[in-house]
């Protein structure tokens, strides 16, 4: 092998390697970065935060000038409920219900009072939720209740309250470690509760409570008060199904942005990725041509060697080979350095993002290597094939 | 292997003469033993090269058949050839085909290790008996044409082979070379008992011959 590569290495030109080696490095990092950039990203936008599905769209009837002025209701009858169920796009139709009475609430951490506020509670039914029965059941009169917070209010307290306090922020694993303490206010009485709060929910924008807890308080501290829902919950066959909105749009209803927002953001991400690949693997492509180029104009310039090693019997693929491990062997060395090029570029875009979403956390570096990895292979197999068809050409003199 | 056979083995550039060519190979049936020795005599334009070319499946713009063991050529694949080039046919070229950017030693030894039939020790020799001993570790390319024709001796040798095929060998030798070169040659003959293929426009390689044939 080292008399034939010494034979062969002749006129393997460096500026043509190095001009590959560069051009296939940018082609495949910016590939990889694509696939990485977009799997770090998606997540947020397609958000599945534990509790709520994607599938899940809450409908409430639309506030108009009219509707305030004139009083009209903005609860939903039985018949409302009955006929968005027996839609075809529709699997569950569940009721939110709300807290009747006056709730106060304070929120610290490491008992250390954050903020205090007036809120109110509103349940679901608990097939609705997607959390562990255990987590999410209430006794009668229990004083420790579940809730599940919305994401805003830990953003509100991450990026308003912790940072100009200098106190520690909280993640979503920290959840249960929050204190809160809940004051219902009924007629003549106050009564205390310990909320555990189990998580937070960037689908459903208000605070969550069991069904059960608010059947309950709502019958022991306010009973026999109207409590019709303003807002439901449904659960779809396909959130995309273009039956939906015209159903609202027909009822004069309307689904909370949120979802669809995200939605459009996630499709922006998608496009925006997948260009952002498009122009790496057209670079790739560019890189691999001029590898090609180079390799032929050397098997070229090295016809009558490889066509006397032939003669004097060397196989086809014992001639190829030193151009062949070659190829390969700068073909692996882009890959090792796209991938170490790829980690700093990293960090700081997430670095950057987590001021922002400070649960984002970052997808796995699989996909990114995988796309890497099949680039390299593509390009070494089709090397490979290259250089070996060349040199048998050779053959026939 | 045994014998290399050819049935009315014609070059294409030969058809127009069919009628009018006089030659001893083309369109005849000629068969090449192991352990014989031939001469082919020919003419400049007679199609010697064509001839070698053709035994070593470097070309195959012919009519008629060639055989090894009686089998045909024609559908030989590469490995086949590869095979026959390593182990079987031994070719001096005409034009040498040395590596100019290897050293002597070198050009030999790239031949030799495809199967280790000769020694270093046994590679020095040849050169120090072929007068070129001092030129082991030169560049070919800085090398007389026939210094170079010595050192591509010792490489169509350095393989085993069931016949060897000389192409005009020492047409830039001295006699005593050429002689030194004839010794070498009888004695790999009498070890492998391989045939001798040499061919000649007018300076013969000087070993006894079994057959002469014009082209």
């Amino acid at each position: 092998m080292r008399l034939l590569w010494k034979l062969l290495r002749q006129h393997v030109s460096t500026a043509q390697l190095a001009g590959f080696f560069l051009a296939n490095l940018a082609g495949m990092w910016i590939v990889m970065l694509g696939v990485q950039f977009y799997g770090d990203l998606a997540p947020m936008f397609s958000r599945d935060d534990g509790f709520f599905g994607a599938n899940y769209i809450v409908v409430s009837k639309r506030i108009s000038t009219i509707s305030t002025l004139s009083g009209s209701s903005q609860a939903f009858s039985d018949d409302d409920v009955d006929e968005l169920a027996a839609q075809p796009f529709a699997r569950g139709v569940g009721r939110f219900t709300s807290s009747q009475y006056k709730v106060t609430a304070s929120m610290g951490i490491k008992g250390c009072a954050a903020f205090g506020s007036e809120l109110f509670f509103e349940a679901v039914p608990d097939s609705f939720v997607e959390v562990s029965p255990q987590d999410w059941q209430y006794a009668d009169g229990e004083r420790t209740v579940p809730v599940i917070l919305p994401r805003t209010y830990l953003a509100l307290y991450n990026f308003g309250f912790a940072q100009s306090r200098g106190l520690p922020k909280i993640s979503d694993a920290m959840a249960s470690r929050i204190d809160m303490r809940i004051l219902v206010h009924a007629t003549g009485r106050t009564e205390t509760f310990t909320g555990h709060v189990i998580g937070f929910s960037s689908r459903l924008n208000t605070i969550l409570v069991p069904q059960r807890f608010i059947d309950w308080s709502n019958a022991a501290f306010e009973p026999g008060k109207d409590d019709s829902p303003t807002r439901l919950i449904v659960r779809v066959y396909n959130p995309a199904d273009e039956r939906i909105p015209a159903y609202m749009d027909a009822r004069g209803y309307e689904t909370e942005q949120g979802a669809m927002d995200a939605g459009k953001a996630a499709y922006f991400l998608r496009i925006v990725a997948t260009m952002v690949t498009g122009i790496g693997l057209l670079v790739c492509l560019l890189s691999f041509y001029i590898l090609m180029l180079s390799v032929y104009l050397l098997v070229q310039k090295n016809t009558r060697k490889l066509q006397n090693l032939l003669l004097i019997g060397y196989s086809t693929s014992r001639v190829s080979l030193p151009y062949q491990l070659l190829t390969t062997g700068v073909n692996l060395t882009v890959f090792v350095l796209a991938t170490l090029l790829l980690q700093p570029l990293r960090a700081w875009y997430l670095g950057t993002i987590a001021l922002v979403f400070p649960h984002v956390q970052g997808a796995s570096p699989l996909p990114a290597l995988t796309a890497g990895l099949v680039l390299l292979l593509l390009a070494t197999l089709l090397n490979t094939l290259a250089i070996r068809r060349k040199v048998e050409a050779l053959k026939r003199g | 292997m045994q014998t290399i056979s050819t049935e009315s083995l014609l070059p294409h550039v030969f058809r127009e003469r069919r009628d009018t060519l006089q030659s001893d190979v083309w369109l005849r049936d000629v068969t090449f033993e192991r352990g014989h020795s031939y001469l082919v005599e020919a003419m400049s334009g007679t199609g010697k090269s064509s001839l070698c070319a053709y035994l070593i499946g470097y070309r195959h713009d012919f009519e008629g058949r060639l055989l090894f063991d009686g089998e045909d050529s024609t559908r030989f694949p590469d490995a086949r050839w590869t095979e026959l080039r390593r182990c079987a046919v031994s070719y001096l070229f005409q034009e040498l085909r040395l590596f100019p950017e290897l050293t002597a030693f070198e050009n030999v030894e790239i031949k030799n290790r495809l199967t280790r039939h000769k020694s270093a020790a046994w590679i020095e020799s040849a050169f120090e008996r072929l007068g070129i001993a001092e030129k082991l570790h030169t560049k070919v390319g800085l090398m007389s044409f026939g210094q170079q024709q010595r050192v591509a001796f010792v490489r169509a040798l350095a393989q085993p082979a069931d016949f060897i095929l000389l192409d005009e060998p020492v047409s830039h030798l001295d006699d005593i070379n050429s002689r030194i070169m004839a010794a070498i040659l009888e004695e790999e003959r009498r070890a492998s008992g391989a045939a001798v293929i040499v061919t000649s426009i007018g300076k013969h390689l000087p070993i006894s011959y079994d057959r002469t044939l014009h082209l």
